[in-house]
């Protein structure tokens, strides 16, 4: 449901930027930056192409955002941490904090399922934080020494059972019934 | 002159007002090239008349302009304004009797906003041109090739997406429009030969699109649409369609996907033409991205010339993952440097990010072991006793009755259909006559 928070404003805006002929700057920053939070990256690529050239070498928070796109489209999390500590304008910050939250999570999803040790070094310098704030984060892996380096045990998260709905028992008791009969 | 126009409007006003549509269709064309020549004065024209009221004069005066934009060069705000104030306010029972000169309006429309270079402007026009004038949701129209046109222009997908995503039962053309008026307008017989061209680039647009936002299966197929038209000679359009069908195919199956046999144009006309990228699906198949890498170099001029560059290094960049799948099935752990000198990547770290990547996209199931720089393959977790998976299962299901039902709803139209009747049973009556002895002799139970 998270997705959709930002729908309505996405819709207005997209409807906004094909009626003017020249839309402001600010409809591009909210467009970019609602197209990351919801990593439509194929979109946030084809909007920086389509901005026209002059507002991209004006405004330094577009290409900022730009830089961002990029990151995330190389899948680069160090680029992407490093470049989201920014001054945003007040309209952008919501967005981008939402954004922020929302990669640190998929950061440490991603690493807990696709490795089973990790450096302390490389996962600080993947999510560009300091050893305190990682501890903080993952405070329930484990630690091991490995030489004078740290290494990080990552543990398993539980997928979350979800309980099947309504809607789906019922289809499911249809199917048993037809197979009865 | 004046007088002229001054007729042109009466005839509008008293026909439109008689409620006789048809006999205006028909005698407006006539009036064309008169618009056209009167295009300094088509603005005062324009104020005499409602849209509403009169949708078909003022679509002629549109038209008019529109054909006169190289010699006039009209304000592009003025025209796209007039075109936006029309698909929203005029009259479709009016608009029914001149759908070929609407097509028409549309695609000069096109052209005019690719030559200034407004394209986006005209996304939201067409997108509500086509919500009027289909007769259906699943009807193809040629303005889908104008808006696909645009869409790529402007680089702006959100809108034609939607169009693209539906599956298209039914296809408008100027040819069955002209004839379901029986119209006989010299002027259209031009553009009914253009039919061909606007399915085909409706198809060739609307792959790009999908490979553009990297949904290539559904690229892969508006491609193998395109280039399976039945033909007797080969369209341009075709030839670029088959070389990015092979290249798309290359990076969804990892070779060239099925092509059905009834098309003769691909092998007589497009292989000899396309036979750099059926080189490249040979290196392919060699599974050396290290010759890949050379091939693609070497033949990077005709690449770019096709403007097909990045494809070809969607190419490469597939490759390298084949292989690492590969990999995943005849290991159980491997070290980065291993897989990295296996799969011909320069370092341990570089194919350490491509197994990261392929992680987090689905593409494999491992985990590293950064300790000893180890990956370790896993088998695929699912184990289908989950409540998504059901719902996946379920809409799958539902997906494939709606395709039998819209199947079995088409079959019946063609058994229907006086003329398929016809044939089909006077062809029965031949095979009757002439097979009767033979099957009787075959009969085993004789």
């Amino acid at each position: 449901m998270q997705q959709d928070k930002y729908n309505d404003k996405l819709n207005r805006l997209q409807n906004e930027e094909l009626e003017n002929i020249a839309p402001g700057v600010e409809v591009y920053h909210q467009l970019m930056a609602i197209y990351l939070y919801q990593n439509k990256l194929a979109n946030a690529k084809f909007l920086w192409m389509r901005i026209a050239n002059n507002l991209k070498e004006q405004n330094k928070e577009l290409a900022q955002l730009n830089l961002l796109n990029l990151a995330l489209q190389h899948n680069n999390y160090a680029d992407f941490f490093k470049h989201i500590k920014y001054e945003w304008s007040e309209t952008n910050r919501p967005i981008i904090d939402d954004l922020l939250a929302k990669q640190r999570e998929e950061l440490f999803n991603l690493t807990s399922t696709a490795y089973v040790s990790i450096y302390e070094q490389n996962l600080m310098e993947m999510a560009q934080m300091t050893a305190e704030e990682l501890h903080n984060a993952c405070s329930d892996w484990t630690r091991e020494q490995d030489g004078d380096k740290r290494i990080l045990l990552p543990k398993m998260k539980e997928p979350t059972p979800r309980v099947a709905s309504d809607d789906q028992l019922l289809k499911l008791t249809e199917f048993v019934s037809f197979l009865e009969n | 002159m004046g007088s002229a126009l001054e007729n042109y409007v009466n005839q509008v006003r008293t026909l439109s007002a008689a409620g006789s549509y048809r006999e205006l269709a028909d005698e407006l064309p006539e009036s064309l090239s008169l618009l056209v020549r009167n295009w300094s004065i088509l603005d005062n024209v324009l104020e005499t008349l409602d849209m509403q009221q009169h949708t078909l004069g003022v679509l002629y005066v549109l038209l008019g302009k529109l054909h006169s934009a190289a010699t006039a060069n009209p304000e592009p705000m003025q025209i796209i304004e007039l075109m936006r104030e029309f698909v929203q306010r005029s009259n479709l029972d009016q608009l029914r009797y001149a759908v070929c000169p609407f097509y028409e309006t549309c695609h000069l429309f096109t052209d005019f906003l690719v030559q200034h270079n407004l394209s986006i402007l005209g996304i939201k026009v067409l997108s509500l041109a086509i919500d009027q004038i289909r007769q259906m949701e699943t009807q193809l129209t040629p303005i889908h090739a104008d808006l696909c046109q645009l869409s790529l222009k402007a680089k702006n997908f959100n809108l034609i997406l939607p169009y693209l995503d539906t599956d298209i039962t039914d296809i408008s053309t100027v040819a069955a429009e002209c004839k379901n008026q029986q119209q006989q307008q010299p002027q259209h017989t031009l553009d009914a030969n253009n039919d061909a061209k606007y399915f085909l680039l409706y198809y060739y647009y609307g792959g790009m699109i999908y490979t553009a936002i990297k949904n290539y299966e559904r690229a892969l197929y508006f491609f193998e649409v395109c280039i399976t038209t039945p033909a007797m000679a080969m369209s341009h359009i075709m030839l670029e369609a088959y070389k990015k069908f092979l290249m798309v195919s290359l990076i969804v199956e990892g070779k060239i996907a099925y092509i059905p046999k009834n098309t003769q144009v691909i092998g007589r006309f497009m292989k000899p033409l396309a036979s750099h990228y059926h080189d490249l699906v040979n290196v392919y198949g060699n599974s050396s991205s290290e010759e890949l890498r050379i091939i693609i170099l070497k033949y990077s001029e005709a690449f770019t010339r096709d403007n097909n560059m990045g494809l070809a290094k969607q190419v490469a960049t597939s490759l390298y993952k084949r292989n690492i799948q590969r990999l995943t099935k005849t290991f159980l752990t491997l070290s980065l440097s291993d897989v990295a000198s296996r799969v011909q990547l320069p370092s341990a770290a570089e194919a350490e990010r491509y197994i990261l990547n392929m992680i987090k996209s689905g593409e494999i199931f491992a985990s590293i072991n950064q300790k000893d720089g180890m990956v370790l393959f896993k088998d695929d977790p699912e184990q289908y006793n989950l409540p998504d998976m059901f719902l996946n299962v379920q809409t799958n299901i539902t997906q494939v009755l709606d395709l039998v039902k819209q199947i079995n709803k088409m079959e019946e139209e063609i058994i229907l259909n006086p003329m398929y009747v016809k044939k089909s049973l006077g062809s029965q009556d031949d095979d009757l006559a002439s097979q009767h002895p033979k099957t009787y002799s075959g009969d085993p139970t004789d």
